[in-house]
């Protein structure tokens, strides 16, 4: 019965419930406005600005490579990807004027493919085990938490910090790899893939959770491009597009990348585009994120002397062509682990941009909020929250 | 041994020969409640031990909750595998041992409770503004006298039990629906939307598991004709050194099936994961005890873990032979009273604490279900299933009663396990035997296995994922 018919024959009356802003399935301070009757819910708005912190502002007012920093602050989750968006932006901008052409060492952009890909993992690790820990199973989120502590331990050795880097610059990489980072890595990902299965053995083949998301939230590929969802939102909706094979940014063109999407996974009661698509999308980039990072491992050229060695060096020039960029409009995209993180820059030519702005996932995933949300119980919304897989710093910036 | 006679004498002595209500209440708590506290509460402490400890070991932790299994580890290895060789014991052993922070220290991290314990009557007592305010108060109290009630009917060894009533099992289901009371008032006396949300879905769901429980009870009753737990038990005897085969879960299928089902909506009963309704920490922010602090949130705490080792113990008792010994309590019957009723007290405990230990685990295992489809698993299969028990329970018993003589039945409903009988009852014995267990089981397995073909093949993704071809 819909809630609306239920009011008028039953005589009803609308709860008004305030999930947030500090519940722990919102994921941080996302504050939802739902009217339920009883346990189905009405009405979901959403209602966001709990986390602003000017970051687009502060754009206008720091050096182009004093913004880096900031950008990690978008989204902490994939610290890594969100740097790679700006600097890529940043870059665009500049060869876009041959004087000012700066061309990224081939051994730093196999550095931002191995760090992005990493840090996919562990958002993605964050993501589903927080989803598995929403639908009541705290045993695979602490399992899935304990392997996103191996790529922060490999990201401290290469760059000191575990949450926001600071890492990719502006025409390459902050450091080089350390001697043994590669034999790391592949060590990490050996154990990490015999961990994943024992995951999935216990959380993703579970019957009680696939019947709690298959058929939940159904999102039509039609709605998912309509309301502009990206990333594993929108293929988990059956729409086959990832800007990292569809507009190559990097070395990603030579990796060929292999993009899943929704099948409705959870059998008979499963639906293309439910909450199980959305999650079994991301296991499944897990497991592709992992290729690349061994394929980049292997494209890896040695060591060079000198640091702006356009084969084996980490850091091109950019001090001089930053001082004095070129005019224009430059808009960019990258495939975040929540989708397209796109940056628009406005440059006047000075060393200061004129204007920066972020276009994330998790904000317009927020329009939908309402949409997908009529008429299921208030136990599905944590699902599907959990399922768009919302970081709340990315919503607000 | 009835304690009747104590309270009286308590009474009396306390206000004169024809004595007050409020001498023969005190009188009551003296004998009955405190004893019995005294009793439950350290192996509620004890549940809250094997919670975290089963919990850490499961998630991999490194912190005070997982310190210390080393020790118990080697002990319960070398004592209950010594069928095992040594080198495979320290195999065994080796791997559990390596799991992090399993031997850091020696005492077991007991000290952790001790300070939960002073924490939690230290901590400030608050109660919202918009609270209900007797409402809330009285809720914690009523949780715990639900959850301890029913323990009095419970016979601990062949002469400890605090309340000797004929109809044990009713009572003891009777009164554990006090703690449905304590839900709801908990939920709306908050004040708190989330609270109530958890207090009604708490009451939905009590209530409707209480027929798959009730059900089950019925069953033992009917199987064993009598309501009476110490009965109950006494019937499970089988005067055989293969003490278990005596004990009703092993009697015929569908008091397995029974079990099953008494197993699982006691889960529900009491709010455990995958039917934490009530608290589902996520979504209602632990429902119905979001408001409470300090020691009523702590007394919440203990009625819970009373409440599964009442679970534990009800499953015990009615299914797993009660305090007997799974081999040799012909042995046992014959020590002396003190010494046997040691031991039985021991089985019990360790009977409590196994069926704990598995419900923890389930616990930590499990994502919670959905509201309906709670309700629906209540209504839709559990009750089924146990009419269906039930019904199949009646025409075994039936049956043979009117095709063959009495100790052919004695031995086909398997009173007899453990002693072999004489030929040509054997070979009825065998024959029922073949279609009380062999037909019902076969039935059961080709029913699930039309049950996952309905279901539909896996998706070939997901047999990736799992590490499959």
């Amino acid at each position: 019965m819909s809630p609306d018919l239920a009011i008028e024959t039953l005589g009803g009356e609308r709860m008004r419930l305030n999930m947030g802003p500090h519940h722990p399935a919102t994921h941080g301070v996302l504050r939802l406005v739902v009217d339920t009757d009883g346990e189905v819910v009405a009405n979901c708005a959403p209602d966001h600005g709990y986390l602003h912190r000017a970051i687009e502002k502060i754009g206008e007012c720091v050096e182009w490579p004093m913004f880096v920093p900031y950008t990690d602050r978008v989204d902490y989750v994939c610290a890594m990807n969100a740097n790679l968006a700006y600097c890529v932006a940043v870059e665009k901008l500049l060869n876009s004027d041959p004087a000012t052409k700066v061309i990224v060492p081939m051994r730093a952009e196999c550095i931002r493919v191995i760090v992005a890909e990493l840090n996919r993992i562990s958002s993605h690790l964050v993501a589903v085990g927080a989803m598995a820990m929403d639908l009541g199973g705290y045993t695979p989120f602490l399992h899935a938490i304990a392997q996103r502590e191996g790529v922060n331990d490999i990201f401290e050795k290469l760059c000191g910090q575990r949450l926001t880097y600071n890492y990719i610059t502006i025409g390459g990489v902050g450091f080089d790899l350390h001697a043994n980072a590669a034999a790391e890595t592949e060590a990490f990902l050996a154990q990490f893939e015999k961990e994943m299965i024992r995951f999935n053995q216990l959380i993703t083949t579970n019957t009680i959770f696939q019947n709690r998301c298959a058929g939940v939230a159904v999102i039509s590929a039609a709605d998912a491009v309509a309301y502009g969802l990206v990333g594993p939102n929108l293929r988990g909706s059956g729409v086959d597009w990832d800007i990292r094979r569809d507009e190559p940014y990097g070395i990603y063109g030579q990796l060929g990348v292999r993009v899943p999407v929704g099948q409705a996974y959870a059998g008979r009661a499963g639906r293309v585009g439910d909450c199980y698509d959305r999650f079994v999308v991301r296991l499944l980039e897990i497991n592709e994120s992992v290729r690349l990072v061994r394929a980049a491992v292997q494209l890896l050229p040695p060591p060079a002397e000198k640091a702006n060695d356009p084969l084996g060096g980490f850091q091109a020039d950019v001090a001089k062509q930053l001082r004095k960029p070129p005019k224009g409009e430059i808009r960019a995209r990258t495939e975040a682990p929540r989708g397209e993180m796109g940056y628009v820059i406005v440059s006047d030519g000075t060393k200061v941009p004129y204007r920066v702005r972020v276009r994330t996932g998790s904000f317009t995933v927020c329009s939908i909020f309402n949409t997908v949300m009529k008429g299921i119980f208030l136990a599905d919304v944590v699902t599907v929250i959990g399922s768009f897989d919302i970081v709340v710093p990315e919503i607000d910036r | 041994m009835n304690l009747g006679p104590a309270v009286d004498a308590l009474a009396i002595w306390l206000s004169g020969s024809d004595p007050a209500w409020w001498a023969i209440g005190l009188a009551a708590v003296a004998v009955w409640v405190l004893p019995l506290m005294a009793v439950v509460l350290p192996i509620a402490a004890l549940g809250q031990i094997i919670e975290r400890k089963v919990a850490a070991a499961m998630q991999r932790r490194v912190g005070p909750n997982s310190v210390g299994l080393d020790g118990v580890v080697r002990l319960v290895v070398r004592l209950s595998l010594p069928f095992i060789s040594r080198a495979g014991q320290d195999r065994l052993i080796g791997r559990i041992s390596s799991l992090p922070g399993m031997s850091l220290a020696r005492t077991l991290g007991l000290g952790q409770l001790a300070a939960d314990g002073v924490k939690m009557l230290g901590k400030e007592d608050i109660i919202p503004a918009g609270a209900d305010g007797w409402v809330f108060r009285l809720a914690p109290y009523l949780a715990l006298t639900g959850a301890f009630l029913p323990f009095a009917a419970i016979p601990f060894a062949q002469n400890v039990v605090a309340l000797e009533v004929p109809v044990g099992a009713l009572y003891a289901i009777a009164v554990s629906g006090i703690s449905v009371m304590a839900l709801l008032m908990a939920g709306w006396g908050s004040g708190n939307k989330f609270s109530m949300l958890g207090g009604m879905r708490a009451v939905a769901q009590v209530v409707s598991y209480e027929i798959p429980v009730g059900l089950a009870i019925a069953g033992v009753v009917l199987w064993c004709g009598t309501m009476d737990l110490h009965g109950i038990v006494a019937h499970q005897y089988n005067g055989s050194w293969a003490s278990f085969l005596g004990w009703n879960i092993f009697q015929s299928p569908f008091l397995l099936l029974l079990a099953c089902v008494l197993f699982f909506a006691g889960l529900a009963e009491c709010q455990r994961t995958p039917f934490d309704m009530a608290e589902a920490e996520s979504e209602l922010v632990s429902g119905f005890n979001t408001e409470y602090s300090g020691m009523r949130w702590g007394m919440f705490a203990m009625a819970e873990y009373s409440e599964m080792i009442l679970v534990g113990a009800i499953l015990s008792t009615l299914f797993l032979g009660g305090y007997q010994s799974p081999i040799f309590e012909n042995v046992i019957v014959a020590l002396p009273v003190w010494l046997e009723t040691l031991i039985h007290v021991g089985i019990l405990l360790a009977k409590f604490t196994t069926v704990l230990v598995i419900m923890v685990w389930i616990r930590w295992t499990l994502p919670r279900f959905r509201v309906d489809q709670v309700m629906r698993l209540c209504w839709l299969t559990l009750v089924p299933l146990c009419l269906f028990a039930l019904f199949g329970l009646a025409l075994t018993m039936l049956i043979p009663s009117l095709v063959m003589p009495a100790d052919a039945q004695a031995t086909i409903l398997g009173v007899a396990y453990g002693r072999l009988p004489a030929m040509p009852h054997l070979a009825l014995g065998l024959v029922g035997h073949a279609l009380v267990w062999i037909v019902p089981l076969a039935l059961g397995f080709l029913l699930v296995i039309a049950a996952r073909r309905k279901h539909g093949r896996q998706h070939p993704a997901l047999t990736q994922l799992t590490g499959g071809a």
